[in-house]
């Protein structure tokens, strides 16, 4: 079992090159970054003023300097470089190369840079046995959409929306870019309807980042619908890749009774519609009508 | 007296860090601080402080001494083991490294990803890097669940959990991850099997003792062999005008005045199902005859209820 004494003396000792590197960084900032509370960095600090090598005379302990909340390291002693990655921050490191990886394929230069810094990864200790596979994303417009995020510029993209099955252009603010269930989303402030829209980054099929600058926006007045489904157990993938809009759950023999709350009733009407049978809308009964008469129409085409 | 041994433990990892030739107990009892009390007593301590560290994962080297007395031993920590090499990474590479790592900063290996951004910084000082503009991994997984099967596949333990409704012991071999969901690759009563983390039902427990790893075993083989499937063409009649995302992938031909037609590659016929019914009236199914017959079946059961 390993005592509190230990795990602190090595997160004092990741202080020191931390700060050697990153001189006149605050307390604050340290708190917030080693995820510990101010006071327990500057007993961190206070503790490893006193600590050193044999002998300990001043030429041998390690020397700080606090000043006005700020911290300067003047002599590390041996702590002048970090600890070696452990085998799950190694984890961490190869996964996000091979996404890295994924994202660039289509830039041969970088892929050669991204494989033998993986290589190195390897060399120090990383495990073979994990191993991440992305979908089939087009990131063309990556370096585009993280400049503009960066550089706080608008877009104008042409986009295959799948839900309204439409191309549109829009004008965005780009926020942030994301991994969800293996697909590469973008969330953006949809300047043209004044809302907040997600967009998937591989059915994006023009971009172009326009000068005008970023102005705030005013919250947008989104409305929510509750909707109560029955899923299948054998449809649940359904639940696990949407646990974002799931506010309760029921579970029965072989179904599960699951409250929704959403914005976009036509995403959950192509969703349930395409996970037929395996999910149905027990309320409200409107919407579950409407979604039958849906069905018969397309059944329709195929007796026709 | 946390404090007190913590800086025992700070000053006796500098000391062993720090010697070119290994240091034995008794250079230690009188050159570090922090050892004081009867020898059994300072013997004892240093044994706890060596365990713990060890626990934590810091490589204490051990030799003997003096081939005639066995008790003789000597301590010491290899830089190499201990510390990263600060040439070890080029500018650029630091910064693919601080990337990659910060991919996981909103997940459930994001105290991983913070702790390795942190080693990475103290290798480059402050990197040219805006975390907001590069993409982020969102996923579903509970971190301590990872973390004990990343460890029971590091250290070969087997583990126990319940899936499906049974309980399971299992000897994993390896982990991948699949649009955004992490498998778990075990063998289970001599099949070696996939187990979708986000259904395992009950905590994952490491059992003690360990197995032995099946010779041969390679998770990337075995991730192919797991891809390979027979790929069907489907040939279908898409609604002019509709139907963007397909028409995006695939090659159309014009059909009449209201229908083109398209042939879509697939390989699991639930997901091609599940992709055509989401556009509507939009799609029909011409052929293969079981595909038209599944989206015909599953459209007259929800009907039905």
């Amino acid at each position: 079992m390993v005592d509190n004494a230990a795990i602190r003396a090595l997160r004092t000792m990741d202080l020191i090159p931390y700060i050697l590197e990153n001189p006149g960084e605050s307390i604050s900032s340290l708190a917030r970054k080693f995820a510990i509370s101010e006071d327990q960095i500057e007993k961190d600090l206070q503790l490893i003023f006193m600590c050193g090598l044999p002998g300990y005379t001043p030429y041998e302990l390690i020397d700080i300097v606090f000043e006005d909340g700020f911290v300067s390291v003047i002599d590390p002693q041996v702590l002048d470089k970090p600890r070696r990655f452990n085998k799950t921050e190694l984890i961490v490191i190869a996964l996000g190369l091979q996404i890295l990886m994924d994202l660039n394929k289509s830039d041969p230069s970088k892929i050669l840079k991204l494989n033998s810094l993986s290589d190195k990864i390897t060399k120090l200790g990383s495990s073979n046995l994990v191993s991440f596979k992305a979908s089939e994303t087009n990131s063309v417009f990556l370096e585009q959409i993280t400049g503009a995020i960066a550089k706080k510029k608008h877009l104008i993209i042409r986009y295959n929306s799948l839900i309204k099955d439409k191309k549109t252009s829009r004008k965005i603010d780009p926020q942030s870019i994301y991994f969800l269930n293996g697909n590469l989303y973008l969330s953006a402030f949809d300047l043209d309807v004044m809302a907040d829209r997600v967009f998937k980054v591989d059915l994006i099929e023009y971009c172009e980042v326009v000068d005008s600058n970023v102005h705030d926006h005013a919250p947008s007045q989104t409305q929510f619908f509750d909707v109560v489904l029955d899923v299948r157990k054998s449809h649940r993938n359904f639940i696990e890749r949407n646990s974002s809009v799931i506010s309760a759950m029921q579970e029965f023999k072989d179904r599960i009774e699951v409250h929704i709350q959403i914005s976009n009733l036509e995403w959950l009407k192509r969703s349930i519609l395409s996970n037929a049978p395996g999910i149905s809308i027990k309320s409200p009964i409107p919407l579950a009508n409407e979604l039958i008469e849906s069905a018969a129409s397309v059944l329709a085409l195929y007796r026709a | 007296m946390s404090s007190q041994k913590t800086e025992r433990l700070i000053n006796l990892t500098l000391a062993l860090l720090a010697t070119k030739r290994y240091l034995t107990k008794s250079e230690i009892f009188t050159t570090v601080t922090g050892y004081s009390g009867s020898p059994e007593t300072m013997e004892r301590m240093f044994e706890r402080d060596k365990d713990e560290l060890r626990n934590m994962g810091v490589e204490i080297e051990v030799k003997g001494l003096d081939p005639l007395f066995e008790d003789d031993q000597g301590y010491l920590i290899r830089a190499e083991t201990f510390q990263l090499n600060g040439n070890e990474f080029a500018s650029d590479e630091l910064l693919y490294l601080t990337m990659a790592a910060n991919l996981w900063h909103d997940s459930a290996l994001s105290n991983d990803s913070k702790a390795a951004l942190l080693k990475i910084q103290s290798l480059s000082g402050p990197i040219e890097f805006n975390a907001f503009n590069s993409p982020i991994v969102r996923d579903n997984e509970n971190s301590q669940m990872l973390l004990t099967a990343f460890e029971a596949i590091e250290k070969l333990k087997q583990l126990s959990f319940t899936y499906n409704g049974n309980d399971r012991i299992v000897e994993p071999l390896g982990m991948f991850m699949r649009s955004g969901f992490w498998y778990l690759v075990a063998k289970d009563n001599q099949v070696i099997k996939s187990f979708k983390l986000v259904r395992i039902e009950s905590k994952i427990s490491e059992l003690p003792g360990s197995f032995k790893k099946p010779e041969g075993f390679d998770l990337n083989d075995y991730l192919k062999r797991y891809n390979e499937e027979e790929v069907i063409n489907a040939e279908i009649l898409v609604r002019k005008d509709q139907a963007y995302s397909l028409r995006s992938k695939h090659q159309v031909k014009e059909y009449d005045s209201e229908w083109d037609s398209m042939v879509v590659p697939y390989s699991y016929e639930p997901e091609i199902v599940e992709n055509l019914l989401w556009h509507g009236q939009n799609i029909i199914v011409i052929k293969p005859q079981s595909l038209r017959s599944a989206v015909i079946s599953r459209l007259e059961e929800f009907i039905n209820g």
